[in-house]
């Protein structure tokens, strides 16, 4: 039976990573290669024992694909590539490719350089691995090799995000990534159009909330903001160069406009570059108003918002900051914050995830004493915020979702079953197809029903029709018959004539013949007769014919009869047909062999 | 702001935006797929929806945001949306649901008989709402059934269309332990335990049973006091839960806009009155609905005439009635309507947080949800 096989790799009910392995059409394929974050040890890397106990991954995978580049998506991708050891094709967007490497080596410099592990990729590895990526963009068809095909969608979520459909024949799977629904404010919201694949796979930890609207995370940004502001406290803001930072920009502009704020706001010019590079490059990755604020136009243009000097951090008054890092590991965002950290009237808003290890991670568990190089520690004092906005799709959202593309089949990755039945169930009424709910480690197999597409003559097609009886159905198949030539990449379901005229063969005519004995007192004739109409009597609805040659003919199988020399009553019945009608010539023999019925006249 | 289109961000930082800053603690608004009619507490974190089209619908026990819950590191927690903690699928409309305290159990009514289902809302091994038993209703009417739960030990609910069929049927053994016996068929809106064996079966009339499940006699009713609106005027009540040293106090709310607070052993009489500060032109009056803040002296919050809840102070009210202006007004639910038409969406449901002080849930005929926690603007103290 056709199948694919789909295995989220990972163990037990861990969530924090994304690493899964699709079996289609002979083809293997790894979508995402994350860390899991939550681990020190080599439990944060995927176990790729799965696919091959000891050595080099690259004969048994055909490609990999990155959906965005969060690390719990691309984390472990060097350690995969250059530690494992994978030599072939790694596909993702163009701005997944161009921030992936600057997040790996960020996390590589916090997790060897400060926190001393070994067993972990180094830089050149990082870079080593980046020259294995080929870059897709979006809606266009790449062929991996002559059968499997790929192509990137729209996800929304964080800038290069995309969801990937993968075909193969005429099976075909998409994987979504991480994704949202509802547009953001500086990306859009997922798109693909109705392909109709065999699955659709997804994640599940989203799919069962409901998100509280962007208005109010954002109300809760502003409120913050501005009582820190009226206090006359200085608010942070690590982040990372792209993606929020310019939304919460714009964002602060309108309402410092809006209120009439005279507090200043700063954003560190190392981020204006760099945001200014990349959105330049993938000005087709984000929404208009970006566009115009960000590339088009040197920012600045704002009333509000001004570069920032490392000297304003000692200036008294309110203001707000916008710096790098993210996650206060080192550089401007560092600096800053352990100027400010000792007086409560400050407050810190980390809009994002912080990895183990940085003062972001340890300020968002509550740490309030911080030891900092040369043994000094920094009291915490000031106000700490965890604000997300990540833009993630919820249970409305997955079910839009599956509207849109009408996948054959369901598949949610990293849940637990039990807390999961009711979306199963709701899926499955609403949409009428399975949907299936691996748990990690464990292969979760799906039976497709690949149509084949087969072009048929015309002339055959005209038989049929000739035939008569209704129009073919989809939900009424009827038979027929023909010869199906297989030549390259075509099938062709031609008739039997055409097909022997094209191979060069002549057609060869099987008949068979049989011989039946009977008893009968009759003469020879009157004995014909009796068959005859013994045969009429059975053989209701076919053409039976007693012909003036002494034969009789049921369709177009021949009776003949003739009586022994020694013996007139034992009379010889030869029957013959072709193999066409050898269902119906068996029929006759056997029933004749039973010789006639006493009560015919 | 130069040549920068702001029109995007406008819809953010709008008046109602701005102003929220000030008069909400927490402020969070989220969109069901499918508008409910009910928000019934489960525990102190979850509560249960479930819509009302007329086919198929939904029962969803949501977990509240673990940010708006936590006390200390408020700041430190960024979780704000709502976990679907169990779910289910009801065959018709869900307009009324209860859950029978201390078990797992909801009943819920479809408001076009008088039937109800009793279901089993899941434990930790599953997350499937299933339906359990049906229980059957004394009416023919084709009005749904108002529902109770019993505040005794045992798993018991009333239940009931219209004062004529008022049933006490305990679930364990499906049998009924109580009828009231009445022969007037006045229709209910709302069926109240106020102790272990006292009841409150109010009427749309405004008339008011107080049934004592013990004793024999057939209860009267109290009708309500009069007041300047007329015939044709409907109603809803809501009684407090007895406060320390003080009886109970029920509130009634008409539809004219009246508001008159008694002393649950004298319901004839009105303790005071307002004129509440609302539209009267509605059109679904089971969607009204009043009633006593939990932890918060004498306020009362009231919705369902048009799109916002109203919460009144009503200390200050006498017993002459004169206009009231409410202490606040949440009108999140018209300033975030989702409709493409330009009529107002309506509430069809609140409820009042049972610990904390301030904080609500409200839902809207657009199937917005939103969870509130407001600031009393007037206390010195905030």
């Amino acid at each position: 039976m056709p199948e694919i096989k789909v295995t989220p790799l990972g163990a037990g009910q861990d969530v924090g990573r994304s690493c899964i392995l699709v079996s289609i059409g002979g083809k293997n394929i790894m979508l995402d290669c994350g860390m899991h974050m939550g681990y020190n040890d080599d439990r944060r890397f995927p176990d790729f024992s799965y696919i091959t106990q000891n050595g080099r991954l690259t004969e048994f995978l055909d490609c990999v694909i990155i959906s965005h580049f969060h690390l719990d998506h691309c984390g472990a991708l060097p350690y995969m590539s250059e530690m494992v050891g994978y030599d072939g094709p790694i596909y993702m967007t163009h701005p997944t490719k161009a921030i992936c490497p600057i997040l790996l080596e960020d996390f590589r410099k916090i997790t060897v350089d400060k926190k001393g592990e070994t067993n972990f990729f180094t830089s050149q590895m990082i870079k080593d691995c980046m020259k294995k990526v080929i870059p897709l963009n979006l809606h266009q068809t790449v062929q991996v090799d002559d059968e499997l095909e790929i192509k990137a969608y729209y996800a929304g979520h964080v800038l290069g995000a995309a969801m990937v459909h993968i075909k193969v024949g005429s099976e075909s799977v998409v994987y979504t990534g991480d994704y949202n629904m509802t547009p953001d404010r500086h990306l859009g919201a997922a798109w693909i159009d109705k392909c109709r694949p065999d699955i659709l796979i997804s994640e599940s930890t989203y799919a069962t909330t409901i998100r509280d609207s962007k208005r109010c995370r954002e109300r809760d940004f502003l409120k913050k903001v501005h009582e820190t502001i009226e206090r006359g406290g200085k608010v942070l803001i690590p982040v990372f160069a792209l993606g929020r930072a310019q939304e919460l920009c714009i964002l602060l502009e309108t309402f410092w406009e809006r209120m009439n704020l005279k507090a200043p706001i700063y954003f560190s010019t190392g981020l204006t570059e760099k945001a200014n590079h990349y959105y330049k490059l993938f000005i087709t990755w984000t929404n208009q108003k970006i566009r115009k604020t960000f590339v088009q136009r040197n920012m600045f243009e704002f009333k509000h918002i001004k570069a920032f000097d490392r000297s304003y951090a000692d200036n008294p008054g309110p203001m707000v900051v916008f710096a790098t890092p993210g996650m206060l590991h080192a550089g401007q965002s560092l600096q800053i914050f352990k100027k400010w950290a000792g007086n409560e009237k400050n407050m810190v808003i980390m809009p994002g995830y912080c990895v183990q290890g940085t003062i972001g991670h340890k300020i968002l568990n509550g740490q309030r004493k911080l030891e900092m190089e040369g043994r000094a520690t920094l009291d915490v004092k000031l106000q700490v915020e965890y604000m997300s906005f990540s833009a993630h799709a919820d249970a409305k959202g997955i079910m839009q979702l599956i509207r849109m593309a009408e996948p054959r089949n369901m598949l949610l990755v990293h849940g637990e079953a039990a807390k999961m039945e009711f979306l199963k169930g709701k899926i499955e009424q609403e949409f009428n197809i399975n949907c299936y709910m691996p748990a990690n480690g464990e292969t979760e197999t799906v039976t497709t029903n690949p149509s084949v597409p087969v072009d048929i003559s015309l002339n055959l097609l005209k038989r049929e029709m000739a035939l008569g009886g209704p129009l073919p159905d989809t939900k009424k198949p009827r038979t027929m018959h023909g010869t199906l030539i297989m030549k390259e990449n075509s099938l062709r379901l031609v008739s039997p004539e055409q097909a022997l005229k094209e191979l060069g063969l002549n057609e060869h005519q099987l008949r068979f013949t049989c011989r039946v004995q009977l008893q009968d007192p009759h003469s020879d004739s009157d004995t014909l007769h009796r068959i005859y109409t013994h045969l009429k009597s059975v053989l209701k609805g076919y053409t039976i014919q007693h012909l003036p040659d002494s034969t009789v003919m049921v369709e177009s199988i021949v009776i003949k009869l003739s009586s022994s020399a020694e013996d007139p009553n034992t009379k010889v019945l030869l029957l013959s047909w072709s193999y066409q009608d050898e269902d119906l010539g068996s029929f006759l023999s056997t029933l004749l062999k039973k010789g006639l019925p006493s009560g015919l006249c | 702001m130069g040549e920068m289109d702001a029109a995007e961000f406008d819809d953010v930082v709008d008046d109602w935006f701005i102003e929220s800053l000030k008069t909400y603690k927490d402020l969070h608004v989220y969109q069901l797929e499918h508008p409910t009619r009910v928000i019934e507490w489960t525990s102190g974190k979850t509560v249960c929806v479930a819509g009302y089209r007329s086919a198929k619908n939904e029962l969803l026990e949501l977990l509240l945001p673990l940010k708006l819950l936590a006390e200390e590191n408020k700041g430190l927690c960024a979780e704000r949306d709502f976990k679907v903690v169990h779910g289910g699928f009801a065959e018709g409309p869900v307009h009324c649901l209860r859950h029978i305290p201390g078990t797992r159990c909801a009943v819920t009514n479809d408001g076009r008989s008088s039937g109800l289902q009793v279901w089993d809302l899941g434990g930790d091994d599953s997350d499937v709402i299933r339906r359990t038993a049906s229980v059957a209703g004394r009416s023919a009417s084709g009005r749904g059934s108002r529902i109770a739960a019993g505040l005794s030990s045992d798993p018991r609910v009333l239940h009931g269309a219209e004062s004529s069929d008022v049933l006490l049927t305990d679930l364990t053994s499906g049998q009924s332990v109580y009828k009231l016996k009445s022969d007037a068929a006045d229709p209910l809106s709302s069926l109240q335990f106020v102790s272990d064996s006292v009841f409150l079966a109010c009427c749309c009339s405004g008339n008011i049973y107080t049934v004592d499940t013990r004793a024999s006699d057939a209860p009267r009713p109290s009708p309500p006091p009069a007041t300047g609106g007329g015939d044709g005027v409907l109603w809803c009540a809501d009684a407090s839960p007895s406060s320390a040293g003080g009886a109970g106090r029920v509130a009634r709310l008409s539809s004219s806009g009246e508001a008159v607070l008694s002393d649950l052993r004298d319901l004839g009489g009105a303790v005071s009155r307002a004129r509440l500060d609302v539209l009267i032109d509605h059109h679904n009056w089971d969607d009204v609905k009043v009633s006593w803040a939990p932890a918060l002296d004498d306020c009362i919050a009231a919705s369902g005439f048009s799109g916002t809840v109203q919460i009144y102070d009503t200390s200050a009210w006498a017993a002459e009635p004169a206009a009231a202006r409410p202490l606040f007004e949440h009108r999140g639910h018209v300033v975030s309507s989702q409709r493409a038409d330009s009529l107002p969406v309506l509430v069809t449901s609140h409820v009042w947080h049972p610990e904390r002080p301030r904080t609500l849930l409200s839902a809207a005929a657009d199937g917005s949800v939103h969870v509130w926690d407001w600031v009393d603007q007037s206390a010195a103290a905030c």
